[in-house]
């Protein structure tokens, strides 16, 4: 065995570790998640894992990182103290925001604490105009002066962001110099090294939770290298960042922002890749795990990215339009719906009787009743298990044994006080959590104008596939495919990612006012930097290396832009024409109209620039062969009140072939299980997913 | 089970002139139980104070121990008809702003979406916005008054008209009669606020309109498509009377595209169900609404108290406004009676009855169970009595353009009214001035342009618990700021400043938040300037011994004559000239001397409060070097308080 490629995911309760050799084959290990320092339950997840495969290290010849350490950092509040300079006459930028509310009505609401208090934001005197000009000139000895103070009060990092800058950074870079110069100790972070975007709340808070979390991550980048190291382990340690592709450790440490969304982007790129290889390339992808259930839309091969989100906001079942929970960041993230609907949802009753499902959740520990671990309350999971969906005996191949009477007590509670038994009220659970989970689907599909008919549901994460049926029935969806290692396919999604690099830079005029000369004057330099980066991380060869321009572009008046991809660089008359009709095409697509007698405007420009590597990132098959193949057995489970109980054969993966068998059927794995209702049937194909299709409608 | 439109109609309206509505439904045959609590229900806009009277209360609770229905209701299959009605909503939502073409409709999301049964009450509601709600049950009831006896599948009806149910002249509203089988099964409906109306002010925000003729143009209950045919007569008229009526036209097409979208769902939603159990169930979604409603009304204390807020003026120069709240609880429901309020005014704040009831709905929904779901059972238990004639419910012609900014008072004021109630749970005033700015002008070569600009809140009050958050966002109210990149990147202005004022909190035990500065210098040769906002002489209130926040004041060139300036006003800046606005904070709970030593100083510390005032309003000596607190000193300043 050797060029085996390693992918690690940090979740809240489970660290996933698989690798992966190039005939597909799949070792993998889920390890409880070490929350004082994530780097050792990596450690010892791997150095297991080689253990019982019996792999060498040198064997391993990348390493890919999906981690959540980040987003702790922010929402635990473990960053490190931080100063900011502004523009003088806004330092309160910062802190007021922009008023907006995540829950209406709600008097008990107060939004997080600016991660910089008042007395460490300080003022210099300087200001750039709209158009890039310098109205007032800066203040080089009021920089110094702040530094020296915010050093003197124990700041550990300096975020820099003034007003303009997003047109004309001369004025940040001058002062990053100075600063850098004189402390240069100090980790200092300038907004437009980051994101060179219009809108001062937003650039000020992206600057000032970079500037936080940076010496948290650099610390943890350079701890888990070294625990590679003593594991021999010598394949460069590289990050999954929240718009697909993977970075190495340093940069990600430089730039922690880019990563924020880095566990849940591995399990859409993964999804995403293997659509490009089972040439299906309409896919909704549904992860359900233990609290929340993400749902993204793949189109066309295509995932969206949004331009910014809120960091430690909680997953609400409200609005994606209402924001204000939590720390905004901007940086173009993968489009992921969320809802507080997952394994570990607490059912509850409302004051007027109804049966409501999460988004409270047990979590890992108490969890579920059936974990008999303390927790009291019905959960999803007992739900399931009630209703012969997961094994009565154990989960995860016989590690977590399961109490049966002690969920069957909790259920038949809440029944009772619904006047249901307890097979009523745990299928109404059930139903209930679909339901929660449907606004997750809506919100990437129905919402935004697309049928979901015309797509294919893919089910992952431990629960995602117990729960596909009845979603895709509701959504008139006729296939589910569930993949291989589906309870760990964002570790997956690590391995089959690319090398990306991105840059943005603020562009923001009419279109009209804009020659071809003047987009290339700023693209001409970004190429450079990225073809640079690319070449020093080992893509020397032209053809290895993909270089993508776009531009954020807008009708006038509009909120917020599309992103579309520029025909050709460099930029000519003829490209310009292309843009216009490719805006008018992504217009149309996205929101149902296109208006061409309307002016457009340019935001910003960004290039893309990725490093493929020389063998194809996903191989043909996937196969786990560390899975205990579990003896076919058969178990009772209920499908709702037409049909009833059902005897209904239970058997792993290996046992469907290319035939279909009908449903009812369940396939259980070591780290998911599938459940097949009446109406359908499962084979698998070549990739080795499980293939659901509903046969045809009465 | 099903109702004729005809009855409901009648009894559902929050809308206007209901008199004797609630004896004939009090008298009427075969009532289903949970809507027959009449005087409750019965939202009337009586002249005179009227109280709820208890007995018909009990009898309401005999006739629900007996309920009538043929088939129980499986609370499973009640969930996900909820969640499915919610969806369809949403999806209308979701269809307005991917059509949609003004900025108020995409950015500031001024709309709302719902779905009201086939007798007119909302069933579901998608996102919406506070002074949205309830207000389209009335804006259908005008509906229904004219074409009851007229609706067929293929129509759709608009209306825009405050004297016929609706709000102002901007908010249109459309609705789309389901038909399943022949059968009217719901009304599907989207409020849009437009960007104009015509009238004499581009907008339609004057404060200063005298009579609705001046607002725009006015559209009465009509039939915007009748049989599946558009009206094309009356898009040509409304083309030649709105300004920019591509963007107007544009929004009204949104609406309809959303209202048919959400028929198409409704129909799909009415094939896999049992069209009369679906009524059913959306009658039980009502009930379970009001049943949510009253179980969390009865567990706020009962009692009659009485708050009185204030407008500075009327839009025309001339005020207080007053407005006089008394709010009678007892039992499960809730009346709130606007008796003593002046009387309807000249200018155009005046808020329409619809309005006034929307802001009270949105202000009591602040103590009430938030899973309530938003539909017609939450407004049973609430009665609304504002009579006639006053500033919250002006008589036909009074002008409403500008009432946004008495909306927010009107919610201030409920705010106020039940910390009267319930002092322990409510916070004092919040920060804020409804503070709007519009720039208008033209670019050298005579390209125009124009920049509307509101920035209503500041934050909270202080609250029997904590202080007023700074810059934090308004519970009944959900609009950002501007980022001013974007306007300085689209209009000829510069922000000077932009950031807390020190010392702008209203003192109290927990001081409310502090106010915001914000400062614009022109840089156009001319710029037409309007601004609008109130407090300047009735500032945001404290509570229980918590002292007022800082009233509003706006200057013009702070920095040379630094003139003082109204409230509300237009004028052309020239090149180079700064406006200054000062917006209040929010109100302090409780005495300020009670106020944690250590929390005045950190307050020092941040630069949010000086010295002086530390000491003054707060009895507090700071050490200037350590920001440590003097503790003799604090007891001597304290206790010399106490004395006095």
């Amino acid at each position: 065995m050797e060029q085996l490629r390693l992918g690690v995911d940090i979740g809240g309760t489970f660290t996933d570790i698989l690798l992966l050799a190039p005939d597909g084959s799949v070792h993998s290990k889920k390890v409880l998640s070490t929350p004082d320092d994530y780097s050792r339950a990596i450690q010892d997840g791997i150095a297991q894992l080689m253990g019982e495969a019996g792999i060498k290290p040198a064997a391993v010849r990348e390493c890919s990182h999906g981690t959540t350490v980040a987003t702790n950092a922010i929402i635990e509040h473990k960053g490190v103290k931080v100063g900011l300079i502004t523009t003088a006459g806004f330092r309160d930028v910062l802190e007021i925001g922009r008023f907006r509310l995540p829950r209406l009505y709600d008097l008990s609401f107060r939004k997080p604490e600016p991660l910089v208090e008042r007395r460490l934001r300080l003022e210099v005197p300087e200001r750039i105009g709209a158009d890039g000009e310098v109205v007032e000139p800066l203040d080089l000895e009021a920089v110094d002066r702040a530094s020296d103070q915010l050093v003197a009060e124990g700041v550990a990092a300096i975020a820099i962001c003034f007003m303009n800058s997003y047109v004309n950074g001369a004025h940040e870079r001058l002062a990053v110099e100075r600063v850098r110069a004189r402390h240069p100790a100090l980790t200092v972070t300038a907004s437009t090294e980051i994101v060179p975007q219009i809108q001062e709340y937003e650039r000020t808070s992206t600057t000032v939770v970079n500037a936080y979390i940076r010496p948290v991550v650099e610390r943890y980048v350079a701890a888990l290298e070294q625990k590679l190291r003593g594991l021999q382990i010598k394949a460069p340690l590289m990050f999954m960042q929240s718009s697909g592709g993977i970075l190495p450790g340093r940069t990600a440490a430089k730039s922690p922002v880019f990563i924020i969304e880095s566990g849940p982007a591995a399990g859409v790129v993964g999804s995403q890749r293997l659509g490009e290889i089972l040439k299906r390339r309409n896919l909704m992808v549904l992860d359900m795990g233990g609290t929340t259930a993400k749902a993204t839309l793949i189109e066309d091969g295509k995932y969206d990215l949004s331009p910014e989100i809120e960091v430690g906001g909680r997953a609400t079942a409200g609005h994606r339009l209402i924001q204000g929970a939590g720390y905004i960041v901007q940086f173009p993230t993968i489009d992921i719906a969320e809802v507080g609907a997952g394994g570990g949802s607490i059912a509850w009753l409302d004051a007027g009787g109804g049966l409501q499902v999460g988004p409270q959740s047990a979590g890992a520990v108490p969890g579920p009743v059936c974990y008999d671990l303390g927790g009291t309350e019905p959960t999803v999971t007992d739900a399931n298990l009630l209703l012969g969906y997961i094994n009565p005996a154990a989960l995860v191949g016989g590690d977590l044994k399961l109490d049966f009477a002690k969920a069957e007590r909790a259920v038949a509670g809440i029944g009772a006080r619904l006047g249901l038994d307890v097979t009523g009220a745990a299928h109404g659970i059930h139903l209930i959590a679909n339901a929660n989970m449907m606004r997750a689907l809506a919100g990437v599909s129905t919402e935004r104008g697309r049928d979901p008919r015309n797509f294919v549901l893919l089910a992952m994460g431990g629960n995602g596939a117990v729960h596909a049926v009845g979603l895709a029935e509701t959504l008139d969806i006729s296939t589910i495919l569930v993949p291989p290692v589906a309870g760990l396919f964002s570790a997956l999604g690590l391995i089959f990612a690319d090398v990306e690099h991105q840059l943005i830079s603020a562009f923001y005029r009419l279109k009209d006012q804009a020659t071809p000369a003047d987009l290339n004057a700023t693209l001409t330099p970004m190429i450079r930097e990225i073809e640079e980066m690319l070449r020093s991380e080992g893509f020397n060869e032209a053809k290895r290396r993909e270089l993508r321009c776009y531009a954020d572009v807008q009708y006038v008046g509009q909120f917020g832009g599309l992103t579309v991809p520029l025909s050709g660089f460099p930029v000519t008359r003829k490209v310009m024409v292309d843009l216009a009709e490719g805006f008018g095409r992504a217009h149309l697509r996205t929101y149902g109209y296109r208006s061409d007698e309307e002016p457009l405007r340019f935001l910003a420009l960004k290039v893309v620039g990725r490093g493929l590597a020389k063998e194809a990132r996903v191989p043909r098959r996937v196969v786990r062969v560390d899975e205990r193949a579990a003896a076919r057995s058969e178990r009772r489970a209920y499908f709702g009140p037409a049909r009833g109980w059902i005897t209904t054969p239970v058997v792993p993966r290996g046992a469907l072939g290319r035939k279909p068998t009908d449903g009812p059927l369940i396939v259980e794995e070591y780290d998911a299980t599938t459940v097949v209702g009446p109406g359908w049937r499962a084979s698998l194909d070549s990739w080795n997913n499980i293939v659901m299709e509903r046969k045809a409608r009465r | 089970m099903a109702r004729t439109p005809k009855r409901t109609a009648r009894r559902s309206k929050p809308g206007a002139a209901a008199r004797g509505t609630a004896d004939a439904a009090r008298k009427r045959p075969g009532r289903r139980p949970a809507s027959r609590r009449a005087p409750a229900a019965k939202a009337g806009a009586g002249k005179g104070p009227r109280r709820p009277s208890p007995a018909p209360k009990r009898a309401a609770k005999v006739a629900r121990a007996a309920p009538r229905r043929k088939f129980t209701i499986d609370p499973v299959a009640r969930e996900l008809i909820k969640n499915a009605l919610v969806t369809i909503a949403d999806n209308m939502v979701f269809s307005v702003i991917r059509t949609s073409r003004s900025t108020v409709v995409k950015q500031n999301l001024d709309f709302s979406a719902g779905i009201l049964d086939s007798a007119g009450q909302l069933v579901a509601q998608g996102l919406s916005l506070p002074p949205h709600l309830g207000a389209m049950m009335p804006a259908l009831d005008g509906v229904l008054k004219r074409f009851r006896h007229d609706i067929r599948p293929g129509d759709l009806f608009i209306n825009n008209d405050p004297y016929e149910g609706g709000s102002h002249l901007n908010d249109i509203f459309a609705f789309k009669p389901v038909f399943a089988k022949g059968e009217l099964i719901c009304f599907n409906c989207v409020i849009a606020h437009h960007t104009d109306m015509g009238g004499r002010v581009p907008g339609g925000n004057a404060s200063d309109s005298m009579e609705i003729y001046q607002e725009g143009f006015r559209i009465p209950p009509i039939k915007l498509y009748e049989g599946g045919k558009l009206n094309e007569t009356f898009m040509r008229i409304m083309d030649k009377n709105v300004r920019m009526s591509v963007r107007v036209l544009g929004d009204l097409r949104a609406q309809v595209a959303a209202v048919n979208l959400a028929e198409k769902e409704m129909l799909k939603f009415c094939g896999e169900h049992d069209v009369r159990e679906l009524k059913v169930y959306m009658q039980e979604l009502i009930d379970y609404a009001e049943r949510l409603t009253r179980a969390s009304i009865a567990k706020l204390p009962d009692g009659d108290v009485s708050f009185t807020d204030y407008m500075d003026d009327n839009g025309v120069g001339i005020g207080p406004m007053k407005i006089q709240l008394r709010l009678i609880k007892k039992g499960d429901e809730v009346t709130v009676d606007y008796t003593g309020t002046s009387a309807q005014c000249g200018g155009a704040l005046n808020p329409n009855i619809a309005f006034t009831r929307s802001c009270t709905y949105a202000g009591l929904r602040c103590v009430l169970d938030l899973n309530v779901p938003n539909n017609a059972g939450f407004y049973k238990p609430i009665t609304v009595i504002a009579p006639e004639g006053t500033f919250v419910n002006p008589l036909f012609p009074a002008a409403l353009g500008a009432r946004g900014a008495t909306g927010y008072r009107l919610r201030h004021a409920v705010m106020g009214l039940l910390a009267q109630l319930m002092p322990e749970r409510m916070q004092a005033c919040p920060g804020g001035s409804e503070f709007a700015v519009a720039m208008g002008g033209y670019f050298k070569d005579r390209t125009p342009f124009m920049s509307l600009e509101f920035h209503n809140t500041t934050g909270a009050g202080g609250g029997p618990d904590r202080d007023g958050q700074d810059g934090s966002p308004f519970a009944i109210g959900n609009l950002a700021n501007t980022p001013m990149e974007l306007i300085e990147a689209e209009a000829p202005v510069r922000y000077q400043r932009y950031g807390f004022l020190p010392d702008t909190d209203g003192a109290g035990k927990y001081r409310g938040c502090l106010g915001i500065v914000r400062e614009y210098r022109f840089l156009a040769d001319e710029a037409t300037v309007q601004v609008r906002c109130d407090r300047e002489f009735n500032p945001p209130w404290g509570l229980l011994g918590g002292q007022p926040a800082s009233p509003q004041r706006s200057y013009l060139n702070p920095e040379t004559e630094n003139k003082r300036m109204p409230s509300k006003f237009i004028r052309v800046m020239k090149k180079g000239e700064v406006f200054r606005s000062e917006m209040p904070g929010g109100g302090g709970y409780g005495n300020p001397f009670e106020r944690d030593a250590k929390v005045v100083a950190e307050d020092v510390r941040q630069g949010k409060l000086t010295l002086k005032r530390a000491r003054d309003a707060y009895g507090v000596a700071v050490d200037p070097a350590t920001f440590a607190v003097d503790e003799v000193e604090t007891r001597r300043l304290r206790s010399g308080a106490a004395a006095a």
